[in-house]
């Protein structure tokens, strides 16, 4: 049998032992190591499991995610998640999804201060869910929000993605970072504009809160203050270069807790509490991670990857049908791959591809991290699905998935946008820039 | 065959709470070492070798966590087709889910004390404080293995219960 | 015909790939009339990051790992003595430095593999964003980010102070400020982007070198026909080394040329005087740093050929 068949039936068998309910980080890491048993041997793949296993478990980048988790849950412990969206129900809860679209813009703030999508829709995802559901805020419509606005953390800087992508490419980071702003918002409004259909179409998913008086408004933003002055000290510190975004992650969770102790909210057995739950999360996230990384070597030894790139540039058909053809593999491709796996394995196949067809690298750049973030929430290795679902275990995960659906809809309209005005990518690198 | 389980349970049960009790104590440790590091940089003197530190306790944190998370059935799986399926065939599939699990779980703990015992033929250790490895792959294992024992219990006792058997876990609960 | 899997961390541009790579696959499948195949998995697509190469070789994951000895400092104790400041002579190479000691000295240091090329980068330099360092005060309590134990001690006795963190959070460290500079190779300006954001570069500053190797599966090379295992020793060990030693220096050449041109950029090239300083801190940091090394001294005498 040749690697390309055994690789596509891995991917099936994936398929079927995730619709089988096997927990998902063990139905991937089965099917990676019996993949690698076949095309390899099995002490490569025993081998690849301990390295993989091991260099995950000590990515110091990676410790963002326990402590950005450990900040949200001191949030919800001290309450102040709980004024922050009692300020923002203040002010825009009378409109009909105005939580929801509250938390998509929170979720773009949250891209600013960190460079990941994983934790930006975990820290994202712990504070808004059940605040959410307060205001009687359908499960599906929150967990799609939360899902979906988490992944602008890669598209809006600082970025990892951004900076995978340059160093593969000898692109620049900064023109890279630039060109990935007005997208973000772009998304980020196309977001709020679905949700704000969603709400007209279906009220009760997203129900309008009563008309607040200006003094309302004013107290429950007094509330939110302590949370916010939170926020702004931690941006605060990345763009002054006090700190690192990974750093960021630990001076989020230590003020915190600093500020929860002194509003008296906060004891040693509290902080306790959320360091120790903080803990299901944590390896719930990184037992996904560790396996998602294992289908990597599997399908490069497939070849499937390199095949389809060589598809591809044999095809005898127009630049922009070349194009989409491969922004269509990114998006397939993005179903089971990690993203940053995913850059790795096919960036030196497509770059080239695209460069000759005369495509700008940067705004290519820019696409091919929006159907990262589009593999990020497609089933059925979509990272942040799982994110959501260990945040919030009691939402169904075909409630995440179904909530979800329609925002990655808005992201191939928005993939659509760029490829048809690519200038909403580079009118900031080429103005700010030269 | 359930009264042999019992004993074991509560074993895996006082193990796990240890082991997030260590976890979450490592967690604190490592938001205490970045802090010092970030403010005693700020005045000129940054914690030497708080990266080695991050890192290693990370792994701590991580599969320290696993058999704490495997208790709060932490690990997630599709439920999309859950009610298209008959009952028992539901039943058999969580039991060949926690078996999975638990192979999986062995698998990293082996082939891990592997590595450990290269990394002590290689003398790995990190760069700045000389942390050796082998000692954080050795925990690391140890977690995993922890984490395959319980999983493969909890499967031997849906096992049991699918034979009509008794619920060991009910009983212990008790 | 035997296929040999070569996995790299990273992207196939880089110089890694024209002046190792390549060479060496086209020698072997030559010399074996395509008998000995080499496919190459760039990337990290055989697993990430620059850690565990050493390990994957070892471990079969790949037949062949490129890696950078600083990385795994513990491992290379003795062959790293040629990443020291200042021992590789004027006229010597480190690439020969390192195979003069090998048989003798550092093989010890390479269980279970077989080394291909063995070669050390350009000298390092240190890469500044908005600082220009001359001599040992202009460094007093600046922020340098670096990647090893010897040369964030180096660091400190020139009096700065020594950061540590991962390769791809340089960029943004250095734009925001929360680092001064960096200590590496000019290769580096190029590899992580670095000359957006960094303006000011100083050359001559004994920092030492970075120190890299090839390595290739024992058992695998064993299992091989007589052909095939002549083949490969044919097409490696010092030769190959120098092409990887000689294109590093260029493509550093060429760098630092570029941003020489660059009106935007400040080169420090540093005079003989304005060295001396530096040269009386680092001098005797190589003798004790020698000292720590168990038989030292012995390495160095092996590696001159004293
Ligand atoms: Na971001
Ligand atoms: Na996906």
């Amino acid at each position: 049998m040749s690697s390309e068949i055994i690789g596509t039936l891995g991917i099936l068998a994936l398929l079927l032992l995730m619709v089988l309910r096997i927990p998902v980080a063990f139905a991937i890491a089965v099917v990676g190591l019996v993949g690698i048993t076949i095309l390899d041997s099995s002490t490569s793949a025993m081998s690849v499991l301990a390295s993989e296993s091991f260099t995950l478990a000590s990515n110091s980048e990676l410790i963002v995610v326990p402590l950005f988790i450990l900040m949200g849950n001191i949030a919800t412990e001290t309450g102040m998640s709980r004024k922050l969206y009692d300020a923002a129900y203040a002010l825009i809860g009378s409109i009909r999804g105005g939580l929801a679209s509250a938390t998509v813009i929170g979720c773009a703030g949250f891209a600013a201060l960190c460079g990941s999508s994983v934790a930006s829709a975990l820290t994202m995802g712990k504070v808004s869910l059940a605040e959410m559901r307060r205001f009687n805020y359908s499960p599906k419509l929150s967990a799609g929000a939360v899902a979906a606005g988490g992944t602008l953390g890669i598209l809006i800087p600082p970025s990892t993605g951004f900076v995978i992508y340059a160093i593969l490419t000898e692109q620049s980071i900064g023109r890279l970072f630039l060109a990935g702003v007005l997208p973000g918002i772009l998304l980020c409004v196309l977001f709020i504009a679905w949700i704000f259909v969603q709400s007209y179409l279906k009220p009760d998913s997203a129900p309008a809160g009563p008309k607040t008086t200006w003094r309302e408004k004013g107290d429950g933003l007094l509330g939110a203050v302590p949370i916010l002055m939170i926020i702004l000290l931690t941006i605060g510190g990345i763009y002054t270069g006090i700190f690192s975004p990974v750093e960021a992650a630990a001076v989020g969770a230590g003020l915190a807790i600093v500020f929860g102790v002194a509003m008296r909210k906060l004891g040693p057995k509290a902080i306790w509490r959320a360091a120790q739950s903080t803990l299901t999360t944590t390896s719930t996230v990184m037992i996904i991670l560790i396996a998602a990384n294992l289908l990597n070597p599997f399908l490069a030894l497939s070849h499937i990857p390199q095949n389809l790139g060589q598809f591809l540039t044999g095809l005898d058909v127009s630049p922009i049908l070349i194009l989409c053809l491969i922004l269509a593999c990114y998006v397939v491709l993005g179903c089971f791959l990690e993203g940053f796996s995913m850059l790795v394995l096919t960036m030196p196949i497509f770059f080239p591809v695209i460069s000759s067809l005369g495509f700008d690298p940067i705004w290519f750049g820019v696409v091919v991290v929006l159907a990262l973030e589009m593999g990020l929430i497609s089933p059925p290795v979509g990272i942040n699905v799982f994110i959501v679902k260990s945040v919030a275990p009691d939402i169904r995960l075909q409630d995440i998935f179904s909530g979800i659906m329609p925002f990655w809809l808005v992201m191939i309209l928005a993939m659509v946008l760029l490829v048809a005005f690519p200038q909403i990518a580079l009118v900031l690198p080429d103005t700010m820039m030269n | 065959m359930a009264t042999l389980l019992k004993p074991l349970i509560t074993l895996t049960d006082r193990l796990t709470s240890l082991s997030s009790i260590f976890s979450t104590a490592v967690l604190l440790f490592v938001l205490l070492t970045i802090l010092t590091d970030v403010i005693g940089r700020f005045f000129g003197s940054p914690l030497a070798g708080s990266q080695d530190l991050t890192q290693m306790a990370m792994v701590l944190i991580v599969f320290g966590g696993m058999a704490y998370c495997e208790k709060n059935s932490g690990f997630i799986a599709v439920d999309l087709f859950e009610k298209m399926f008959p009952p028992l065939m539901n039943r058999i599939l969580d039991v060949l889910g926690l078996l999975a699990g638990a192979l999986l779980f062995a698998a990293i703990g082996y082939t891990v004390i592997e590595a450990a015992e290269i990394s002590q033929m290689l003398g790995l250790s990190t760069n700045i404080l000389g942390l050796e490895k082998a000692p954080f792959q050795y925990a690391l294992a140890g977690f995993s293995l922890l984490t395959a024992f319980s999983l493969l219990l909890k499967c031997i006792n849906r096992l049991l219960s699918l034979c009509g058997s008794q619920d060991a876990t009910e009983e212990v609960n008790e | 015909a035997e296929e040999l899997k070569l996995a790299h961390f990273v992207s196939t541009t880089h110089t890694l790939n024209s002046s190792i790579i390549d060479p060496l696959k086209q020698q072997v499948e030559a010399r074996t009339n395509g008998e000995l195949t080499i496919k190459v998995y760039p990337g990290g697509e055989l697993g990430r990051g620059p850690m565990e190469q050493y390990v994957r070789a070892l471990q079969g994951v790949a037949d062949i790992t490129w890696g950078l000895s600083g990385y795994t400092s513990s491992q290379f104790k003795k062959s790293m003595v040629v990443e020291l400041p200042g021992v590789i002579p004027e006229g010597t190479s480190g690439y020969d430095m390192l195979w003069n000691a090998y048989d003798s000295e550092l093989k010890s240091e390479f269980p279970g593999t077989k080394p291909l090329a063995l070669w050390v980068s350009e000298p390092s330099v240190l890469i500044m964003k908005d600082k220009n360092i001359s001599s040992p005060e202009d460094l007093k309590g600046l922020k340098i980010r670096v990647s090893g134990a010897m040369t964030g001690k180096l660091i400190e006795a020139y009096g700065a102070t020594p950061v540590q963190m991962s390769a791809p959070e340089i960029y943004n460290a250095l734009q925001t400020g929360l680092i001064d500079g960096v200590a590496t190779g000019a290769s580096a300006i190029t590899d992580f982007k670095l000359g957006e954001v960094a303006n000011s570069y100083t050359v001559g500053i004994p920092l030492g070198h970075i120190m890299f190797y090839l390595v290739m599966n024992q058992k695998k090379y064993d299992s091989l026909s007589d052909e095939q295992q002549a083949a490969i020793d044919a097409s490696s060990g010092r030769a190959l080394s120098q092409s990887g030693e000689v294109a590093w220096n260029e493509r550093a050449d060429k760098t630092l040329d570029g941003l020489r041109a660059d009106p935007d950029s400040t080169v420090i090239d540093l005079t003989p005087e304005q060295i001396a300083p530096f040269s009386a801190i680092s001098e005797p940091f190589v003798v004790e740093n020698l000292k720590e090394i168990d038989g030292g001294q012995a390495v160095l005498d092996a590696m001159l050929k004293r």
